[in-house]
């Protein structure tokens, strides 16, 4: 039983197991506070995903119908070639920021709107309905970057949330229940070696006070 | 840092996008030149942004899941509807909340 769970028992052992055992649980409570936090966060970001979504799907499909509109005016053609001739060198501002020990994006952009001058294509060739599309595009594609930096923030959070279940579920039901095996067990064994020695001191009494 | 963004689509969706600015655009036609491309996008250190359309996502299927759990934190991938607004009917977000917060489904309520 004492190889079984690798504890020799003496009173040692119980100290450094003890000590082990508070430990182990103070970390678990702490894990446990952590996911708690976490998960107040991602109900925040969540909700904040599912407004931005409705309104950037909404925008893109408003774009989409613009840009279809584009192709069937101009011409599938002329349309590529123009958005071929456009400036193409819209910046976003990511940082990281910490959010209880995560890095997670920050995002700063101050939207994709240009006006048709500064765009690049070609304003004799192009109808203003490319103008069109194109604003609805660039309007679209703001959104979409608020959505993906809190799609980005909400991913790193789960996968935080995951590895903070996993370490609480080791300690909680492997780690804490062995420790508190282990310290049973020496205890156990601590007083039967006391009991032990009770009757061994009375039993040799008992001889002595024969020979007497 | 700045960042730019890149797209993976279908024609219509790279046309908007690019008039719209967007640096790096990929017409989808073929799995694996596609699938090269967005190993491309996501190894590169100036794009912070890849839009995929769902209908690519959904044909890259098992590497573009494996792509996303194994990339860093830059570039962010968002999927988006492309011009018939098709958006698979399991969300995403939703199934790995279910997975990692266990059988609890977040509904938000209005108001």
């Amino acid at each position: 039983m004492a190889t079984a769970l690798g504890v020799s028992p003496n009173r040692m052992e119980v100290m450094k197991l003890k000590k082990r055992l508070g430990l182990a649980q103070r970390g678990h409570d702490l894990l446990k506070e952590k996911m708690d936090a976490l998960v107040i966060e991602f109900l925040e970001v969540f909700r904040k995903i599912q407004d931005f979504r409705t309104k950037a799907l909404k925008q893109l499909s408003t774009a989409h119908r613009a840009l279809t509109n584009c192709f069937a005016v101009m011409g599938t053609l002329e349309t590529t070639q123009a958005a071929r001739e456009t400036k193409r060198e819209l910046q976003i501002e990511i940082s990281t920021r910490y959010l209880m020990g995560i890095s997670i994006p920050a995002v700063e952009f101050g939207g994709a709107q240009r006006n048709a001058l500064t765009r690049g294509y070609s304003l004799h060739t192009t109808s203003s309905v490319l103008d069109e599309a194109a604003m609805e595009f660039e309007r679209a594609l703001g959104l979409l970057v608020e959505l993906a930096e809190a799609e980005a923030v909400a991913l790193a959070i789960i996968r935080e949330l995951e590895k903070a279940k996993r370490r609480v579920n080791a300690l909680e039901y492997i780690l804490i229940p062995k420790l508190k095996e282990a310290l049973k067990f020496i205890l156990m064994r601590l007083d039967e070696m006391e009991r032990e020695n009770f009757t061994r001191l009375k039993r040799i009494k008992a001889i002595l006070e024969e020979r007497r | 840092m700045s960042y730019k963004i890149a797209v993976i689509g279908d024609r219509g969706t790279t046309t908007g996008m690019a008039l719209a600015g967007a640096t790096y655009t990929h017409v989808h036609a073929k799995r694996d030149e596609t699938l090269a491309k967005l190993k491309e996008f996501l190894t590169s250190d100036e794009i912070g942004l890849v839009l995929v359309t769902h209908r690519v996502a959904e044909e890259l299927g098992f590497d573009f899941r494996l792509m996303m759990r194994t990339k860093r934190l830059l570039p962010m991938v968002l999927r988006i509807p492309d011009k018939t607004g098709y958006v698979p009917g399991v969300d995403e977000l939703r199934e790995t909340i279910k997975r990692t917060v266990g059988a609890e489904i977040v509904v938000k309520k209005e108001g």
